[in-house]
């Protein structure tokens, strides 16, 4: 028993300095990345962005609580039955039923950020899988997969997910993350199978080969960590087509009636005939989903330097 | 060669002068003939293309729109008082009880081709829809019998039984040419499918006796009617108005969104947007010199409907429970803008003679608290139980949990359907805020926007729905359509008993009154009718929405205002270039 334990202590503390020795590595790499990633000026404004959106997302729980008028979506305010500009008890105004555009506009936040990150996470999770899978079997899965991936590629997905709406009743707001997911992946796909490509000539897969490691390992445990910065780059590029398809589709009419969206604002300024003369309601959430996307693509872009070190050099260089 | 040179320029520079010459006269002699027309033509906006010019087969409403400029009727409706008067037709209808027959005498008129307007077309169109069983006419003259015509200018009508509804549906239905038509008939009834070939029919050049005839339809683009010369109302004073057109033509152009037509209304490229403008644009468009604004009352019916084949809504109960939930005076103040009537009976409050003003007015002037509490006190008492009751045992409200039928099982969730945001965002958002009202009291719903044509198909043909809300619009002014919306007969794939009432004293009572031909004893029946409908809730009446229009008085005036507003036969009859 107790050479059991002295056992146990002994590989426990061994798997601890392991860890150490592999995170300090990381750390190192992180912070390397990070001084690189500081020094690029679009994306300290998309994170700065960013931050300030989570923020939002974040404080969108906050005005339901201070009163029940606030509620994005049910809440009225007793006094006010039209459209009004910003004042004391409503910043960014009153929509047509005298509901708070702050509380939807912060609601709206909320909904970008699950709308884009979760399509995005999904596309790529199912982009790299197909992509490591195609470049690393090739011959028949390869073609395949790709013929697969192109026919989805030249789908368009705003169209799709409108013939949907029109058959089946307007969408949950998670069938539309769904299958915009699902109609994104062969761009992510088609990347990653080339960067897989290159990886699998490496003597690191053909050792891994050679010690008899299964297909599966090989691809999980020694081509993805590889790949997987490029997928999460391509990740931010993602989010912001998922918003902006998001986006269009409730404008359309054809989002989810039961989330306040910044593009079902949109659509209610539109329908409503309050275009020209709202500007309070108009322009926040046609400017919240500018920057957001922007913010993304910001990131995406500085984050394409941190990885990509020719990049870097040309930047130097210029 | 210089000579050769400068013969050949001089050739050139007086080719050159006399193509300018040509060009110019070209196009000022275009511009001067276009200007003068222009002046004359009336231009009118459209959100949709129409789809057809077959009559038979118009069943949206820009057809419709387009096609009542040409199609006329025997009778229409007088705009002050909404009475039949007699159009096509000379004089009213001479009714024989004996023969229970009814005798038209035609005025003198003519087609727009100049062949003249005889008892043989009138006939002709009734045995067309008849025979073909024209879906849209049908339930009009199925009970006319026979149609006899002693003189050109006489049409005996006999029917089956005494219909009530023979003067103001089967007299007003649109009459076609039978030259024009013979032929087609004649194809379609000898073809596999009669009626679509009907349909199918591809007119390209209407043959009417309406003011106005089809010049050129360029798709995507215009449409352009101009003036019919051998329009009979020309000169004429019928219902007291002197008839034109004092107009020369009207281009209907075709915008896909309000914002478009209502900058062009601003901008001057258009005269009248025939279509409801939406609340927001109206304080800019009144601040808009040479632009008024009509607001009329609409004859429609704007309603919840629920699926009375099915557990729950099968139970009254419930169905006066949501009754009383619904705010119907947040839905017209908030949603509608104010810009609606409330409705508590089913028949429109601008059709006065026919409205019963006597029906239960469920949850009017309560407060959001009391409606609670008094749904939950007519569920309580019939027997549905909760987990977590609306009302406390302190009487205070807190958020229903865990409906129970009274039979013990769990209400299963439900569905109401509504048409989609484009199509009407304020159906939609009803649905939506509808459905956080139920929630307070623990009803499990959830609102569902979809396409127009899939509801409908859900709703009519396959009944395959729990709740839906709906509109009817243009509404006729005689309500014999209850007996269409609530006769058991009725409940049928595609029938007009959506929600799937039977009640056997509604149906006697709807049956004998289609038959009184005593308008005062009908009047008391349809009254009665209300009253049962309205007792037991198979549909909740919402609101009527007003119809506000926008038209351009800086260079026509003389519309005529009616129920439906503006865009009227009579308003088109009469207008004058400033």
């Amino acid at each position: 028993m107790g050479r059991f334990e002295i056992g146990s202590y002994e590989m426990s503390m061994e798997k601890l300095n392991k860890k150490s020795l592999n995170r300090s590595p990381r750390i190192a790499r992180f912070r390397a990345g990070w001084a690189i990633y500081r020094q690029n000026l679009l994306g300290k404004i998309g994170l700065t962005l960013l931050v300030i959106f989570a923020l939002m997302a974040l404080c969108s729980f906050i005005p339901p609580l201070i009163d029940p008028m606030y509620q994005p979506m049910t809440g009225v305010d007793p006094d006010i039955a039209k459209s009004t500009g910003p004042s004391l008890r409503h910043w960014l105004g009153t929509d047509f039923m005298g509901r708070d555009i702050l509380s939807q506009l912060l609601a709206g936040a909320r909904v970008a950020f699950m709308v884009g990150v979760s399509a995005a996470f999904m596309s790529i999770v199912i982009g790299t899988t197909i992509g490591m899978i195609a470049g690393y079997m090739g011959k028949f899965v390869d073609t395949l997969l790709m013929r697969l991936a192109d026919m989805i590629m030249v789908m368009p997905t705003l169209l799709v997910v409108l013939i949907l709406s029109a058959l089946f009743g307007q969408l949950n707001i998670w069938i539309i993350v769904l299958i915009i997911a699902l109609f994104r992946w062969p761009g992510v796909s088609r990347v990653i199978r080339a960067q897989t490509l290159s990886l699998k000539q490496r003597p690191f897969i053909e050792a891994a080969k050679v010690a008899g490691a299964s297909h599966m390992r090989i691809i999980f445990r020694h081509i993805m960590p590889n790949v997987l910065p490029l997928a999460f780059l391509y990740m931010t590029f993602r989010v912001t087509s998922a918003i902006i398809i998001e986006a269009a589709l409730a404008f359309l009419g054809f989002g989810d009636p039961s989330t306040v969206s910044w593009g079902m604002m949109l659509q209610w300024v539109w329908k409503t005939g309050h275009m020209f003369k709202a500007p309070y309601w108009l322009l926040p959430p046609g400017i919240c989903i500018s920057l957001i996307t922007l913010s993304f693509y910001m990131l995406g872009r500085a984050m394409d330097e941190v990885l990509d070190p020719r990049l870097r050099k040309e930047a130097e260089t210029g | 060669m210089i000579l050769i040179d400068s013969v050949a320029r001089k050739f050139f520079f007086k080719l050159i002068c006399f193509f300018m010459f040509f060009l110019m006269c070209v196009v000022v002699s275009g511009c001067s003939d276009s200007k003068e027309n222009a002046a004359d033509i009336l231009k009118v906006g459209l959100m949709d293309e129409p789809k057809t010019l077959n009559i038979w087969l118009a069943s949206d409403k820009w057809s419709g729109r387009v096609l009542s400029l040409m199609y006329q009727r025997l009778y229409i409706r007088d705009p002050d008082t909404l009475q039949l008067v007699p159009w096509l037709a000379e004089k009213d209808p001479v009714y024989d009880e004996s023969k229970i027959s009814y005798t038209v005498k035609l005025r003198q008129a003519k087609w727009s081709d100049g062949s003249e307007f005889t008892s043989e077309d009138v006939a002709f169109t009734g045995r067309l829809i008849k025979e073909f069983k024209v879906p849209r006419y049908r339930a009009r003259w199925k009970f006319v019998k026979r149609i006899e015509t002693p003189d050109k200018r006489t049409v005996i009508f006999y029917l089956e039984k005494p219909m009530a509804v023979f003067t103001t549906r089967t007299l007003t239905s649109p009459i076609v040419q039978k030259k024009e038509w013979v032929q087609i008939v004649e194809k379609a009834r000898n073809s596999e499918k009669p009626l679509i070939t009907l349909q199918n029919h591809k007119i390209e050049k209407p043959v009417g006796t309406g003011p106005f005839v089809l010049k050129e339809w360029r798709k995507g683009a215009f449409l352009f009617v101009r003036k019919n010369k051998h329009f009979f109302g020309t000169g004429q004073k019928i219902c007291g108005r002197m008839l034109g057109p004092n107009i020369d033509g009207i281009i209907f152009k075709f915008f896909g969104t309000s914002d478009a037509a209502v900058l062009a209304l601003k901008k001057g490229t258009m005269d009248m947007f025939w279509w409801g403008i939406q609340a927001g644009y109206l304080e800019d468009l009144e601040k808009e010199p040479g632009i008024r604004l009509y607001s009329n009352e609409r004859s429609a019916l704007y309603y919840w409907g629920f699926n009375l084949r099915k557990l729950p809504f099968s139970d009254v109960n419930l169905r006066w429970a949501i009754a009383i939930l619904i705010d119907k005076d947040f839905i017209i103040t908030r949603i509608v803008q104010g810009h609606a009537i409330r409705m508590d009976s089913v028949i429109p409050s601008g059709n006065k003679f026919w409205l019963c003003t006597d029906v239960p007015r469920y949850g009017e002037g309560l407060t959001r608290a009391e409606r609670v509490k008094k749904a939950y006190g007519i569920l309580k008492k019939a027997g549905y139980s909760w987990k977590v009751p609306p009302v406390n045992e302190a009487g205070e409200l807190v958020k229903g949990k865990g409906i129970r039928l009274p039979s013990g099982e769990p209400m299963e969730k439900f569905t109401i359907l509504t048409p989609p945001a484009d199509y009407d965002p304020l159906r939609a958002m009803s649905g939506m805020i509808i459905q956080e009202w139920l929630k307070e009291i623990g009803i499990p719903v959830s609102a569902k926007p979809m396409s127009i044509g899939a509801l409908l198909q859900k709703v009519k043909s396959q009944h395959d729905f729990d709740a839906f809300i709906l509109g009817y619009g243009r509404l006729d002014i005689d309500p014999d359509w209850m007996r269409s919306f609530f006769h058991s007969s009725q409940d049928k794939k595609r029938g007009g008993n959506k929600a799937g009432y039977h009640n056997p004293d509604f149906d006697r009572i709807a049956d004998e009154s289609a038959a009184a031909m005593d308008k005062e004893k009908r009047r008391n029946l349809i009254l009665e009718m209300q009253r049962i409908i309205l007792r037991d809730v198979p549909y909740i009446p919402l609101y009527t929405p007003d119809l506000i229009e926008a038209v351009r008085e800086d260079k026509f005036t003389g519309w005529v205002e009616t129920l439906e507003g503006v865009g009227n036969l009579w308003s088109f009859c009469e207008l004058k270039p400033k």
